[in-house]
């Protein structure tokens, strides 16, 4: 089943950054192997000596060329609402797209949006046209009141930004699935592996966003492609139906007729 | 009049619109390249580089494309 962004019908459940691979050719090869159509990449400063921004922004455009794919700019370094949105738009412009990941930073050290901050945006931001996918923290009321503002996509973390450290807290995240059920869920931040992604999947989130657990993978490539197993994998174990758990064990091989065994 | 760039300091004496800020600062190269602009923080569109004056002390960003996650 096709993925659905702001009504655009995407391939795969995969969203993938573009950042921190030990090369731009390492950067492509794995983008392509993830079988992702959605990039996302930033804007920053560049002094008149510096070229190598540009280099990787000319495999991007090849990436998205080959995949038919998307660019989804983030708000990377923002700290308030004004700076977002002046990022945004500068993003809008040179990317000529709607969609922007909407990151409003609160805390230096471990990443966490600023929650009032980053309403205040997507509100600014909504209001001035923009498809707004907005990375907060696992908060059922943020998220609500970010779907209520009228994100179609929200994108909680599993644990802080590059961490690596998975799903901190499934019992918020599945309480966001289920509380939440017409929204767009797509797991954002701290997916280290791909057991981490399955596991988002078989919650029934729609579709996982990540950058480090590829990119400082020791084979970039082959994550990629097993990043791309484990979505179908977690995807086609919640479609199939899990086994309820039960808090007894019950044998799977029938007793009847074991031999020794005695009827009470 | 002195104008901050980038976070660098560019004097400029004749013409004090920002389309000249911007051909004083960038490389002939880099004014062929994709760039958005802010001026004191707010974004300006590339349409009105020409009719968007600066004044002493502004602060403009220039932003080029780069990696993300």
């Amino acid at each position: 089943m096709a993925l659905s962004i702001y009504g655009q019908e995407l391939s795969s459940r995969l969203l993938i950054g573009s950042a921190l691979y030990p090369s731009p050719e390492i950067m492509k090869n794995a983008i392509l192997a993830s079988g992702s159509q959605v990039i996302t990449l930033s804007l920053k400063r560049q002094n008149p000596q510096a070229q190598a921004g540009q280099q990787i922004w000319q495999y991007i455009q090849e990436i998205v060329r080959e995949t038919k794919g998307f660019l989804l700019p983030n708000t990377a370094g923002c700290k308030t609402a004004k700076e977002a949105l002046t990022l945004a738009k500068m993003s809008r412009e040179i990317f000529q797209t709607d969609w922007i990941k909407l990151e409003v930073i609160g805390d230096d050290y471990n990443l966490q949006p600023d929650p009032i901050e980053l309403l205040n945006a997507t509100e600014q931001l909504i209001a001035d046209g923009f498809k707004v996918l907005p990375y907060c923290t696992d908060d059922l009321v943020l998220c609500q009141r970010l779907y209520d503002l009228g994100c179609q996509v929200i994108m909680p973390w599993a644990s802080p930004i590059g961490t690596g450290k998975g799903l901190m807290n499934p019992y918020n995240l599945e309480t966001i699935r289920l509380r939440l059920p017409n929204a767009t869920l797509i797991l954002d931040a701290g997916i280290g592996k791909p057991s981490d992604a399955c596991i988002a999947m078989e919650m029934g989130y729609d579709g996982v966003l990540l950058n480090s657990a590829v990119a400082l993978a020791d084979d970039p490539v082959m994550m990629a492609q097993a990043f791309a197993s484990a979505l179908t994998a977690g995807e086609q174990g919640y479609l199939a139906g899990i086994m309820q758990q039960r808090q007894t064990a019950h044998p799977s091989t029938p007793t009847l007729d074991t031999p020794f065994w005695h009827q009470n | 009049m002195n104008l901050f760039i980038n976070g660098q300091s560019l004097s400029l004496t004749d013409n004090n619109t920002l389309e000249h800020a911007l051909n004083a600062f960038l490389t002939e190269q880099q004014q062929q390249l994709s760039f958005a602009v802010a001026l004191n923080g707010d974004f300006v569109g590339k349409a009105d580089y020409l009719t968007t004056d600066v004044s002493n002390g502004d602060s403009i960003d220039i932003l080029f494309p780069i990696q993300g996650g």
